[in-house]
């Protein structure tokens, strides 16, 4: 996938790219307003990560040049303002996904590969692994051609695995994209264990050995 | 001063008086012997009338002399003061002496008599006077103390500036203006400081993300120990506690800077059922809920998101762990219960900026003084309450509908 990273401080635009890079993306970088608007002119992406804060200008008018030339790309805002109004006007303006800095890069690439996942933007519906295969539209999971029924937050919890391969996830992490704000509650990660425990039954055999512990206290998904 | 002056012709007064009462006394004296004198020569000498007049012969003439004397008063069973004059006088019937007396007023009555006179003169002036001036200053210094009021009713809340009565008095006006450019100087610092908070705020969230970022790009392409990550999965949690403070603290300005203006009708009972459902993946506890099907209250719905969650968070978070949470709810108010131990030192605080009870929980100290802004915001009522006998905590709002 091509991806345009659109963000006016270097340090978090050169960690973006390191992230998305692993999954064997082609990420391009965008540091102001004028090098965007060039970019996305010139070549042709399936995502722009746009910061809504360019040193130069909006992000927001980025994204107002991409609607009205109809390019076929999707776009997920990050954007330093929580407030629900920016977030409204985003999506508003056609934005795919909005998230708050600070976020986990693994939420990120867990909301890029959403976008891309919708169909639009020349992903699929489609997501295999080994002998997994999830369909994202239906929602179904097949182990080995043989659907599995898993409960909402076990589904999450698988394609947030297999969207982030090979990459630690803390405990951490996890629970805010289980449970988003509300993961503060939380007084210890005994959740987590559970539905991580009752994914890994459901996932039989094989499967069961891609959730891996890693570090003692976090999970990577990965195959031998 | 003006009582020394006061006392001085008081006095004065009372000489004066009682001089006068004296010459008076001592000239009817005179004025009695020398008819007496007459009488005597004519050969009617009249009878001694005890006290007031003694008439008898002696043998030699003495010196007429005044002179005061006490005599006792049988009809008043009292002794009495009176003057008396004693004069001799040689006759053709030979020397007789002459003594009329008068019963003199007495120093006290005279003093006593002034002292009178004088306290009601300044009794009823004063009375005057303070009438008068009450009055007279009541509308000189009305301007004043309308400025007063004013300042005293002066709010951060309300936008509009105070406008001061232009009034007659050149001091006062001078006053009025400086107060309005101290309030608009206050208004304008205390509007900066409410940006500076929100701005500030918001700019930590861009090195928040970088730092998050590159966290977790070391783990992901290093290899490093068990200990390095723990110690970097430390910082994350860090960094997610500075997160939740700054967007706590974004929230908060945003309600002082009005941001919330789009009240709608809640409905509590899906509201709150919604909520709970939210609560009941990530809590063991069991809820009991009692909403009245038609509860209700308008307000902003992310605001009322916040607030239902911080005080729903609240209940799950310091409950005991698989306890009840109670939860009701009307058109008139909601009220949240749960079974907690630990008794709240100072539960007059709770609703306090960065009030934190004991240092056990991660907590901002910004959920429940959030709770109180909104319900300032809306006019609401918050109140803690703590039943011992149950060891239940309860927060009620009470929408003053």
């Amino acid at each position: 996938m091509k991806i345009l990273i659109a963000e006016d401080e270097k340090a978090l635009q050169s960690s973006i790219q390191t992230y998305l890079d692993r999954d064997g993306n082609v990420c391009e970088v965008a540091s102001d307003f004028y090098e965007a608007q060039q970019k996305i002119a010139l070549y042709d992406y399936d995502i722009i990560v746009l910061d809504v804060n360019l040193d130069t200008g909006s992000g927001l008018e980025i994204l107002r040049i991409i609607k009205k030339e109809q390019k076929k790309v999707g776009v997920v805002i990050i954007s330093a303002n929580s407030s629900l109004e920016d977030k409204l006007e985003g999506l508003d303006l056609g934005a795919d996904d909005y998230i708050t800095k600070p976020f986990h890069l693994a939420e990120l690439n867990s909301r890029i590969k959403a976008v891309l996942r919708r169909g639009k933007f020349g992903g699929s519906d489609t997501i295999e692994f080994h002998e997994i295969r999830v369909n994202t539209s239906s929602r179904t999971v097949y182990v080995e051609d043989k659907a599995i029924t898993l409960t909402r937050k076990e589904y999450d919890l698988l394609l947030f695995f297999i969207s982030n391969q090979g990459r630690v996830l803390s405990k951490g992490i996890i629970a805010e994209h289980l449970w988003g704000d509300n993961s503060d509650l939380l007084d210890n990660f005994d959740f987590i264990y559970v539905h991580i425990n009752n994914l890994r039954k459901k996932l039989k055999g094989a499967g069961a050995r891609y959730i891996k512990t890693a570090y003692g206290s976090g999970y990577k998904f990965i195959a031998e | 001063m003006s009582s020394a002056l006061l006392l001085l012709t008081a006095a004065a007064l009372f000489i004066y008086t009682k001089n006068l009462l004296d010459n008076a006394i001592e000239e009817e004296l005179y004025s009695q012997v020398a008819f007496i004198e007459q009488n005597i020569e004519q050969g009617k000498a009249p009878k001694t009338i005890q006290p007031i007049l003694s008439i008898k012969q002696i043998t030699d003439i003495r010196p007429t002399q005044v002179r005061d004397t006490m005599i006792y008063d049988p009809r008043q069973d009292e002794v009495e003061l009176f003057r008396e004059l004693s004069k001799s006088t040689k006759t053709v019937n030979g020397v007789y002496e002459i003594k009329v007396r008068v019963l003199v007023v007495e120093s006290e009555d005279i003093f006593m008599g002034i002292a009178i006179s004088f306290l009601s003169i300044l009794a009823i002036a004063f009375l005057i006077l303070f009438f008068i001036n009450k009055s007279r200053n009541e509308k000189l210094w009305y301007p004043f103390f309308s400025s007063l009021n004013k300042l005293k009713n002066f709010s951060f809340d309300t936008k509009e500036p105070i406008v001061f009565e232009l009034s007659k008095i050149q001091e006062f006006n001078d006053l009025n203006n400086g107060l309005n450019e101290l309030v608009t100087k206050i208004r304008s610092d205390y509007n900066n400081l409410k940006q500076f908070t929100e701005d500030v705020s918001h700019e930590a969230q861009t090195p928040l993300a970088i730092i998050q970022a590159k966290i977790e790009n070391i783990i992901n392409e290093n290899d490093i120990s068990d200990k390095q990550y723990e110690e970097l999965s430390s910082i994350q949690e860090d960094i997610k506690r500075l997160t939740q403070l700054n967007q706590r603290l974004i929230l908060l300005a945003k309600i002082d800077n009005d941001q919330f203006a789009n009240p709608k009708a809640i409905n509590l009972n899906q509201f709150i059922s919604g909520r709970v459902k939210d609560f009941q993946g990530i809590s063991k506890n069991t809820f009991q809920i009692e909403v009245t099907e038609d509860a209700h209250v308008k307000m902003d719905p992310y605001l009322a998101e916040v607030l239902f969650n911080n005080l729903l968070g609240n209940a799950i978070k310091y409950s005991q762990p698989e306890s009840e949470i109670h939860i009701k709810a009307n058109t008139l108010m909601f009220r949240v219960s749960n079974i907690g131990a630990t008794l709240i030192d100072n539960p007059e605080k709770i609703f306090e900026r960065f009030y934190k009870e004991g240092a056990t929980k991660k907590a901002t100290g910004l959920g429940l003084s959030i709770v109180n802004k909104i319900c300032k915001y809306y006019s609401f009522t918050p109140s803690y309450r703590f039943l011992e006998s149950e060891q239940l905590h309860s927060f009620q709002i009470d929408f003053n509908e």
